[in-house]
């Protein structure tokens, strides 16, 4: 990684959709939500349309990031597969590269085998794709020009009055 | 010391490699910066999130999540996401965290700092808190240490809540203890709302700023971060000594000295990289068109034909995690090796109708399925027909032999 800043393209973005699209059709999952480790969504696929996937995001980061530290406690550098069973949707959550997580929502129509198999799968494959996004040379990164912050000061004395 | 090689595992990769950059998706035309309120516990950072929320426009808030104990008291964090619509063809949004204030919470509390763009340190304006104040403070810029950020440049603003109560010190008195740095600060009363949007409104604009700045410096930054935390790392090692916050400081930090040059490496990969004038299209195109094929072709095949494929997986998969559950037995397999033994002792015990009963309920736990319902068949018919038989029927006898005089 050149720089902390995630920054994604569109053909990138693209080509991870259709991994995660390969993988919901596979493993017969609902949905599926690519989320930085730092709590953004990168991207998402499927039925994710009565989700607050904002929220979800940073919940999931958090909750990855705390069994981080207890997998520090226990001895372990990470814990690379984390699972939550509930009584109808289950939660299956994937480690990619260095700090993408790769979350699989899915019930009962599927079972955590097939999900664990086509998660690793696509885990895999991500993983491929972070790393080239990762090296890609820095000059190609356009980031935020003296417009938008400008703009942006302006909108927010619109927004934030008391 | 016990724990030097957990660090060395966990550390590098908290190391050096993080700068403060917001996050920006080309795709969903989507620009995401990390906001953190820090501050000592009780001093406001959940009130000052808590008035944006009532305040701002519903149609650029989200939902507020609270991980908070059942008095009230921030366990984890405090999440409120905050968009501020387009801006130039982005959406610009904004992610506001909390941390927990209390001084034991420091593990998660470094777990919110992961990623952060911007800080607000809430402090607590009453004089006896003052000691609170520098204590979370210095535990601050030891976080972001961790993490590689340097505080000196870092987007920061203070806000000295709780102006209205009696016991509030003077804004020079604070400065001069709180702020050697001189970002800005403002005052505030969080639960009335006073300085709240002022705050949120600079860190947002320093954020900006620095994301502007950063950009444009990108190549010199590029060199000057992979020498920066050389010299932080140097100087961490002899910091903890100084604070007394939490013991499990002190185990990263020699191991980080160590590990120093990996993330080093991972920076220099980059720049290696630019050297062979490989456009981003040339590297990454031809993957895209061959992406799709690969992904569509593959896939409709084992649709279609190579269903078997899939079973053939699946059996492979399924081996493959029994193992797993298998080791994780031993435990109960030693058990096991002696529950061969009691099942041989029921069936002698099941004769022995005092002892039995206690015995076999432990025993229908640990039998395999299969069994199971025999044993307890077995194990439930004696009970009632052995033990009463076995008592009553020599009473019987000697009843009826009585009654009838059978001798």
């Amino acid at each position: 990684m050149s720089d902390d800043n995630l920054i994604i393209y569109e053909e990138e973005i693209e080509k991870i959709d259709a991994v995660l699209g390969k993988m919901l059709k596979g493993a017969e999952a609902k949905c599926a939500l690519m989320v930085d480790k730092d709590g953004h969504l990168i991207t998402r696929q499927g039925f994710t349309h009565s989700l607050d996937t904002t929220a979800l995001a940073a919940l999931l980061a958090g909750s990855f990031a705390s069994t981080k530290e207890i997998a520090r406690l226990v001895g372990e550098s990470e814990f690379s597969v984390l699972f939550h069973q509930g009584k109808k949707d289950h939660i299956h959550m994937s480690l990619v590269g260095d700090r993408s997580i790769m979350v699989v929502i899915f019930d009962d129509r599927t079972t955590i085998g097939m999900v664990r198999l086509y998660a690793k799968e696509a885990a895999a494959e991500l993983g491929k794709v972070f790393e080239s996004l990762a090296n890609r040379p820095a000059e190609d990164n356009p980031g935020i020009d003296n417009e938008f912050a400008s703009s942006a000061g302006d909108r927010l004395d619109d927004i934030f009055q008391d | 010391m016990p724990s030097p090689n957990w660090g060395l595992i966990s550390r590098p990769k908290l190391l050096g490699i993080y700068n403060s950059m917001v996050s920006i998706n080309y795709a969903t035309r989507e620009v995401t910066c990390k906001i953190v309120y820090y501050g000592p516990g009780l001093s406001g950072k959940t009130t000052n999130l808590i008035y944006v929320h009532e305040k701002v426009p519903s149609s650029t808030k989200g939902k507020l999540i609270s991980l908070a104990t059942e008095a009230d008291r921030t366990l984890y964090f405090d999440f409120l996401p905050i968009n501020i619509g387009q801006v130039n063809g982005f959406t610009a949004k904004f992610q506001l965290y909390t941390v927990p204030g209390q001084v034991y919470y420091n593990a998660t509390r470094k777990l919110v700092l992961r990623g952060v763009d911007g800080l607000v340190f809430v402090a607590d304006s009453q004089a006896d808190k003052m000691d609170e104040n520098i204590e979370s403070l210095t535990n601050l810029k030891e976080n972001l240490a961790e993490y590689g950020y340097d505080y000196k440049n870092f987007p920061i603003v203070i806000q000295y809540n709780k102006r209205d109560l009696p016991g509030a010190m003077t804004v020079e008195d604070l400065e001069a203890k709180l702020n050697p740095e001189k970002w800005k600060s403002f005052e505030g009363e969080a639960v009335k709302g006073t300085g709240v949007f002022d705050t949120l409104k600079m860190i947002i604009k320093l954020v900006l700023a620095k994301a502007q700045t950063s950009d444009s410096n990108k190549s010199q930054k590029l060199s000057s971060t992979a020498e920066a935390p050389q010299p932080e790392t140097s100087s961490t090692p002899s910091q903890p000594v100084a604070p007394v916050v939490a013991p499990d400081m002190e185990a990263p930090e020699p191991s980080a000295s160590e590990v120093e040059p990996a993330p080093i490496a991972a920076k220099a990969d980059p720049v290696t990289v630019d050297n062979p004038e490989l456009t981003r299209e040339e590297v990454y195109r031809p993957e895209i068109r061959q992406e799709p094929g690969l992904v569509d072709l593959p896939d409709e095949k084992e649709n279609v034909s190579n269903s078997t494929d899939k079973i053939k997986r699946i059996q492979q998969e399924v081996p493959e995690m029994e193992p797993v559950s298998a080791s994780n037995r031993p435990f109960p397999g030693s058990s096991t090796a002696g529950l061969s033994r009691r099942e041989r002792r029921i069936t002698v015990s099941d004769f022995q109708p005092t002892a039995s009963a206690p015995e076999s309920e432990t025993h229908t736990e640990q039998i395999p399925d299969e069994n199971q319902e025999i044993k307890n068949i077995e194990t439930n018919m004696p009970k009632p027909i052995m033990a009463p038989s076995t008592r009553v029927v020599t009473k019987k006898r000697g009843f009826f032999k009585r009654l009838f005089g059978i001798k």
